[in-house]
């Protein structure tokens, strides 16, 4: 397989949390990419943007919302308050999560910031955000929440390492049973605890390596996945699949992977 | 023997509460703001705005204050708050347990009245067994009061209750109705906003989410509580108070700015 030469890699950080060691994933990426420049940048809305700018991304980002998982989003007109909500997730005065974005529709708008001169497929572009993303899925007409969106600029969502691949089922039976009776959801954390990452987990940065891994090698290849649930480039859809192929793994890339790597 | 009680006729009665009764419906008919429901975020907002001196009416279609303060989830009365809305606990003088580190439960009955006796203490006046009708509406949609009528009324069938309904003014309308969003729906209705519908439960985010999206929705119209969830689509949190009560600061807080 052909790989395209990489000369820069840049991970911008939209807002994530501290247990996200952003130094020690550029550090990976540098180490297992050789000589390609590994750049951390801070959030692509930091740069300067006018009043008016700030304004537009803000409607946009509002009506990038999905209200119903189960209904395609369309393009709307954004409320007050949810437009005033991304303004000041804009200027970094927010950092609550819990809305659900289009991801092809936020990846969008990110990519109208990537500066020009860095928007190809030479430099790969990371943004690491606390947005929970999903896309739609055709086939049984729902959205799905994504942990990665690969593109210029590929986005990897740590909330959506959390929500997006699935618990062990009974987590699941459980949630019903403590909803119904008003039991705290934060003992249903503790008797699952280990089984899936969860907020302030400190695996979050180990994790993380192998989705920034996922995104060099679309740059790299245009595939970023593997078949071999052993490679951290599994496309895993459960927790404990993605626990145990970015974390477990018998090796870190299978030998198809390792080589394509070694061979840059 | 001396009778322990004054000598009162009934008219005297009944002319203390058609007096006092009419007196404050008259002072009331224009307020700064008026909440329209008593639940717990729409009680904290009341409280805080009379506070800063604002004349402040809760609109509530019960009898009843304390929508669902009263008890915490499945019919237990015991309420929980998250850190750090603890803080608004101990500045209403409402004892508290800490069952692990972030979470608290009290007793449902003593913080709702506490609650409500902070509420009504601060000047906060209230139209119980009252319920919201409509909004008055002025330019480009403006809200600026509410139409009420009496509770009992909708129970009755139309063609035996032919009651017309009456109209308040204010500078400020907040909507505390609850998962119902009742004022906004108003809005809604003529087609002037469209709300998201609530979302599914996520206790752990949606607490913040709420607080977060507290504001004006509409001109002269602010959201709280629960109403918040329903407006912008947010997740539902489950029985936990905090973020009612710190969505009602924050409602508060809005309306200050907006009836400087």
């Amino acid at each position: 397989m052909k790989t395209r030469k990489l000369n820069h890699i840049i991970l911008y950080n939209e807002g994530v949390d501290d247990n996200v060691d952003l130094p020690q994933i550029a550090s990976y990426l540098k180490d297992r990419l050789g000589r390609i420049d590994v750049e951390i940048r801070s959030s692509l809305f930091s740069q300067e943007l006018s009043p008016e700018q700030i304004s537009f991304y803000s409607k946009r980002l509002a009506s990038a919302r999905i209200s119903s998982a189960n209904q395609f989003w369309e393009e709307h007109e954004p409320l007050y308050g949810e437009v005033e909500y991304e303004k000041r997730s804009i200027q970094g005065k927010t950092k609550s999560i819990g809305i659900l974005y289009e991801g092809i529709e936020l990846q969008l708008i990110y990519s109208e910031l990537v500066p020009q001169t860095e928007s190809n497929l030479r430099c790969v572009n990371i943004v690491l955000t606390k947005r929970l993303f999903a896309t739609w899925d055709n086939a049984n007409k729902r959205y799905h929440a994504r942990v990665v969106l690969l593109g210029i600029p590929s986005l990897i969502s740590t909330t959506g390492i959390i929500e997006a691949p699935a618990k062990p089922r009974d987590y699941y039976i459980l949630k019903q049973q403590y909803e119904m009776i008003g039991k705290d959801l934060l003992e249903l954390g503790e008797r699952f605890s280990g089984q899936y990452i969860d907020y302030d987990d400190d695996r979050m940065t180990e994790i993380i390596k192998g989705y920034a891994m996922q995104s060099v090698f679309y740059y790299l290849t245009g595939t970023p996945f593997c078949q071999d649930s052993r490679c951290r480039l599994f496309n895993a859809h459960w927790q404990d699949e993605m626990i145990s192929a970015q974390l477990h793994g018998e090796y870190e890339l299978c030998p198809k992977h390792a080589y394509l790597l070694s061979d840059l | 023997m001396d009778k322990k009680f004054s000598p009162i006729g009934e008219k005297d009665v009944t002319s203390a509460i058609v007096g006092e009764f009419a007196s404050q419906f008259q002072e009331y008919v224009e307020s700064d703001c008026i909440i329209v429901g008593g639940g717990p975020s729409g009680l904290m907002a009341g409280r805080n705005l009379t506070r800063a001196g604002k004349k402040v009416l809760i609109v509530e279609r019960n009898n009843y204050i304390g929508g669902g303060f009263w008890i915490g989830g499945y019919l237990m009365n015991k309420i929980t708050v998250r850190h750090p809305a603890e803080r608004i606990l101990d500045e209403l003088g409402i004892p508290y347990k800490e069952i692990k580190p972030g979470l608290v439960a009290a007793d449902g009955p003593h913080a709702c009245s506490k609650l409500i006796a902070a509420a009504c203490d601060s000047g906060v006046k209230f139209a119980n067994m009252t319920t919201f009708d409509d909004l008055v509406l002025r330019e480009d949609n403006r809200v600026a009061g509410v139409v009420m009528n009496w509770t009992p009324v909708s129970a009755m069938p139309r063609e035996i209750t032919c009651v017309d309904p009456v109209a308040i003014e204010s500078r400020i309308v907040i909507d505390a109705t609850g998962h119902d969003a009742r004022v906004v729906m108003a809005l809604e209705t003529r087609g002037i906003l469209k709300t998201r519908g609530m979302g599914s439960m996520w206790v752990d985010q949606s607490e913040d989410l709420i607080v977060e999206h507290t504001g004006e929705v509409h001109p002269g119209l602010i959201v709280t509580g629960m109403a918040v969830s329903t407006v912008y689509g947010l997740p539902r949190m489950g029985p936990t108070f905090g973020a009612m009560l710190m969505a009602g600061e924050v409602a508060a807080q809005v309306a200050l700015e907006k009836l400087v």
